[in-house]
């Protein structure tokens, strides 16, 4: 009924035409608290400083959370000396009348997450308060290298999830479900491993080899990735098929029949996993401050981050991109404006597929060296890595950031303790459900925070429409009559 | 008599703005009180106030005598006060009954599952007292707005209201429709029940209200007697200056034609013909008026002319080329400007600011695009200018085109099509859900628009408007063009049985239309009366 498609998604918390919105009580009085409160608000509201702020509660919740199952399971296990005794401090020779033995322990769980995805860059036994006891304000470790192998495997899982969470991106943004990223990611990669194989034997050598080589790579990567992307999209555009259900569909596909190839034409017969023979060296990604064993280079993450930018433009600064944008959100009005609704799907499914068909071949290119089947879910890790940027592409490259350490933090983790890695996992996925629930941390900070601007709490009351004496009306304080001035 | 209500000094402050100043209103029990006012007066965020949306910031509300503090709607519902929203909070898929008692079920099996039995009889008693004309079984999205508008109304009865607030509730209705409405608040009333409702059109609040509250800039004017008062007294205590109710004389100069539809038949989703064999042209420099009741075919026929639906047979020429098959946006940028019906759906991008909303339609086109990049500031100058020329508010180009009420989003809806520098202006219903003034306005400058050499196909439910705009006038009724008449000559009854899809008696449907150019409209099934319509 209501005629606001779009704007349901928005105040979505008002169906009933009751939902009371509880009017903040707090009275006149203009204290230093309040003002510094308000400030706080305006501060959250603020959609870029807001989804940060959200985030780094969300971050604290779930360790506070993730503290709790890891003590708990602690608890569970048996061990033979305990890792973490909860106890109370005994000064003056007081007895100890309360002592716990725990067989994991959170703190040193969240610091090989965190720090050990990071290469440990902070020196052992400081916390935030050592300057005040007294000791050293430099934090960082002494020969703390920032490019540690370890940070190569963090940015190694970043640079690949930038790429699938910015393929997603654009097809949510225009309002596609693109479900099929794996899929084209892993086709991308296939034909990238195929296509320098055949090439190499006639590339030079040396460097311009090397960019002759990983350029077909790249483009062959997104040219198989951006037409099996296209696929769904005109099946969409053209036939009417719900794009969740071919994308799915033809992930299967693309895996299927990528084993299929490998394992009966192109396999290395020297191996026993089913995949192609490892292309030459002069064909990978040049490594680039890092050591080739390392298998990351900071030329891939550039052409992630120029891409991230690139799109943002695309979606920001360009025709297409308003076409894109208005499609995603409201294909009625895309219409009306001239936005010629079957092309906009195709294409912008294309570029999905080509960006991800990219993450593939750098997958190949950067990592393995091979054609492998059995790719990671990249493509799946993309979606939440998409939405937890509110398919922004800007925030796809912090989201991205935040599940490498995750990925990487991981490994550490179960290296460096005895937590099994099902418990890690879990962590990991408590950290991104949080993060991805920023709406809960908005009632949150409502409920606790300041008289909330009035005005947008009434927008949400009113279906979505500020009829009438709308606040923002006379903002200028001119106050002028109904009548025109002519 | 005894006051239901009691608005005393209400006074509500939004960050830097007052939407009310200490207005008063009181309504007596029983009677019919209209809150009049222009866009943005202060009307809704008052009933905001008496229905708990909205705490207000001084002031007293009284209900039944009693000074009340209502928190959230649920209080001002207990305490008999009902809203119905402009836009109506229903769930389409279930049925009427369903709705009316969503929420407050009857409940058995000692409340473990819904007496669907009991709920049903519940609410046929409840229309059948208060004369209700509804189907409890049919499905909300299968009944038409009118009926829908009922359901609401029934829905806060259910709950026991005993004073019933209705914002706007005439803008989505036919004028039959809002006959029907009008008589259900007779009914209302009769059986002791308060009525105040929104509206900013006087000839509605003169007819159906007993008393009349006129807002302008949160504050109140006055409040008067409806039979007391006339339309002129009205409109200059809602404006604050004196309104021209009647459009200037015409005097257009027809040119070539613009546009020229032959033939055209279009089906809609389900496979229905609702627009059979129409012809007409529209000519530089004249306003092509269609009447008729919403439904019959104008809305298709509209979007076929626009390029948003392709007609089933029949061709389609604009300025000497035949468009037929030309894609919306080809259709724009040769000179097509087209306010579309539903503004809300689309007419605007309701997330985009004003300033995307701007350029909708020439985001492709310079000055706004070049090379396919888009140029802000340039669209930023241009919606600047359409919220300076009609008066937009709030004047912020930044604010989401869905922070804006109805009225202002229709004032730049038709600000950005007008300002396109059309060959042909494809306009539908372009005053709906606008104040008096702007309306005003946006008459003038269509007429101005048509007096520049545009042609102007003006389709509207509203029937002074196309009769005192157009220079040609066509009825249409069940996908037809029954008759092109003389605005000039022909009556109102005349209208209204041609709109029925009867012919009046010794009506001459060739001989009405006179200028510019009759010959080229045929009337078809001539002497034909039909008197069922598909409806909506």
């Amino acid at each position: 009924m209501s005629g606001d498609g779009e704007d349901d998604r928005d105040d979505g918390d008002d169906r009933d035409d009751g939902v009371p919105i509880q009017p903040g009580g707090t009275g006149g009085e203009d204290s230093v608290l309040d003002r510094a409160r308000a400030a706080l608000d305006r501060l959250a509201r603020a959609s870029a400083t807001e989804r940060f702020l959200l985030s780094v509660a969300a971050l604290v919740l779930s360790i506070v959370v993730g503290t709790v199952l890891v003590l708990a399971a602690g608890r569970a296990t048996t061990c033979e000396t305990a890792a973490f005794v909860l106890t109370h401090p005994t000064p003056f020779g007081l007895p100890r009348l309360f002592s716990m033995g725990f067989c994991f322990d959170p703190v040193a769980v969240f610091d090989r997450l965190f720090f050990g995805a990071l290469g440990d860059p902070i020196k052992q036994g400081w916390g935030p308060l050592t300057p005040v006891r007294g000791g050293p304000l430099n934090p960082f470790r002494q020969g703390y290298e920032l490019l540690n192998p370890q940070m190569a495997v963090t940015l190694r899982e970043t640079t690949i999830l930038v790429f699938s969470g910015l393929a997603v991106a654009i097809a949510f943004r225009a309002g596609i479900f693109n479900i099929g990223t794996q899929g084209q990611l892993v086709l991308g990669a296939l034909g990238t491993g195929l296509s320098v194989l055949w090439a190499a034997p006639f590339a030079p050598a040396g460097i311009v080899g090397t960019v002759l080589l990983v350029t077909l790579g790249l483009a062959v990567g997104a040219v198989v990735g951006g037409i099996y992307g296209a696929i769904p999209g005109a099946l969409k555009a053209y036939a009417e098929a719900n794009e969740v259900i071919t994308t799915i569909m033809l992930n299967f596909v693309a895996t299927g029949v990528a084993f299929f190839l490998v394992a009966n034409y192109v396999r290395n017969p020297d191996s026993q996993a089913v995949e192609t023979t490892p292309v030459p060296d002069g064909a990978l990604i040049p490594p680039l401050l890092f050591e080739p064993r390392d298998d990351f280079s900071f030329v891939a993450l550039g052409l992630g981050v120029a891409l991230v930018l690139g799109v943002y433009y695309m979606l920001e600064r360009t025709a297409f991109g308003y076409d894109v944008r208005t499609s995603g959100l409201q294909p009625d009005a895309a219409e009306y404006g001239g936005v010629d609704a079957e092309r906009t799907v195709v294409y912008s499914m294309a570029l999905s597929g080509a960006i991800g068909g990219i993450g593939g071949a750098i997958y190949v290119l950067m990592i393995l060296g091979k054609f492998q089947t059995g790719v990671p879910s990249y493509g799946f890790d993309g979606i939440t890595v998409s939405i937890l940027a509110g398919n922004n592409p800007l925030g796809v490259g912090f989201a991205a950031f935040l599940f490498g350490i995750l990925k990487s933090g991981s490994t550490v983790v179960q290296f460096a303790t005895d937590v099994p890695p099902q418990l890690v996992g879990v962590l990991r996925g408590l950290i991104i459900l949080f993060v991805a629930m920023p709406e809960f941390f908005r009632l949150l900070a409502r409920g606790i925070g300041p008289t909330a601007d009035p005005e947008a709490r009434a927008v949400a009351a009113d279906g979505g429409e500020v009829d009438d004496g709308d606040a923002g009306g006379r903002s200028d304080g001119s106050g002028t009559g109904g009548g025109s001035d002519e | 008599m005894s006051r239901a209500v009691h608005l005393d000094g209400i006074t509500k402050r939004f960050p830097g703005v007052v939407a009310n100043d200490d207005v008063d209103l009181a309504v007596e029990r029983g009677t019919v009180h209209a809150l009049l006012g222009e866009n943005g007066a202060g009307k809704t965020t008052l009933m905001n106030v008496l229905y708990g949306l909205y705490e207000p910031t001084s002031g007293r509300v009284v209900v039944d005598g009693e000074e009340r503090e209502f928190d959230s709607p649920r209080d001002a519902i207990d305490a008999g006060v009902g809203m119905i929203h402009q836009h109506f909070m229903l769930v389409d898929p279930m049925t009427v009954a369903e709705n009316i008692t969503l929420g407050n079920e009857p409940r058995k099996w000692g409340g473990l599952t819904v007496d669907r039995e009991r709920a049903r009889r519940e609410v046929v008693d409840l229309s059948e007292r208060y004369g209700f004309d509804v189907d409890p079984d049919a499905r909300i999205e299968d009944v038409s707005v009118g009926v829908q508008q009922r359901v609401e109304i029934l829905k806060a009865l259910y709950r026991g209201a005993d004073v019933l607030v209705l914002d706007e509730p005439t803008a989505v209705l036919t004028p039959q429709e809002v006959e029907d409405l009008f008589e259900v608040f007779d009914e209302l009333t009769d059986q002791g029940k308060t009525i105040v409702f929104i509206t900013h059109k006087l000839g509605e609040a003169m007819h159906a209200a007993d008393e009349i509250t006129v807002l302008r800039d949160g504050k109140n004017v006055g409040t008067v007697e409806a039979d007391g008062t006339t339309r002129e007294e009205l409109a200059r205590m809602m404006v604050g200056r004196e309104v021209l109710l009647e459009v200037e004389a015409r005097a257009g100069e027809a040119g070539d034609p613009v546009l020229d539809v032959a033939d055209v038949s279009v089906r809609d989703e389900r496979g229905v013909t609702v627009v059979d064999g129409v012809s007409f042209d529209v000519h530089a420099g004249e306003v092509f008026g269609i009447a008729g009741v919403d439904g019959n075919g104008q809305a298709e026929l509209v979007e076929a002319i626009t390029g948003m639906r392709r007609p089933e047979s029949g061709r389609v020429r604009f300025e000497d080329e035949d468009v037929t098959d030309w894609s919306r946006r080809r259709r724009i940028d040769a000179g097509m400007a087209y306010v579309p019906e539903d503004r809300q759906e689309r007419g605007l991008v309701m997330a985009f600011d004003l300033v995307g909303n701007g350029v909708l339609g020439s985001q492709h086109t310079p000055p706004y695009a070049r090379g396919g990049r888009m140029d802000w500031a340039a669209a930023r100058e241009h919606a600047e200018s359409i919220i300076e020329e009609y008066d937009v508010r709030p004047p912020d180009p930044d604010a989401a085109a869905r922070a804006l009420s109805g009225g202002n989003q229709q004032k730049f809806v038709v600000g950005r099509e007008f300002a396109r520098d059309p060959a042909l202006l494809v306009a539908t219903h372009p005053t709906r859900g606008v104040d008096i003034g702007s309306t005003e306005f946006i008459r003038e400058r269509m007429l101005d628009l048509r007096s520049a050499g545009v042609g102007v196909l003006l389709v509207s439910s509203k029937l002074e408007e196309v009769q005192g705009l157009s220079d040609r006038l066509a009825v249409m009724h069940d996908g037809d063009l029954v008759a092109v008449v003389d605005p000039d000559s022909v009556t109102e009854e005349e209208l209204g049985l041609l709109m029925a899809g009867e012919y009046p008696e010794g009506f001459d449907p060739g001989a009405a239309a006179e200028p510019p150019d009759p010959g080229d409209v045929e009337s078809r099934r001539a002497g034909e009366a039909r008197t069922d319509g598909e409806g909506r």
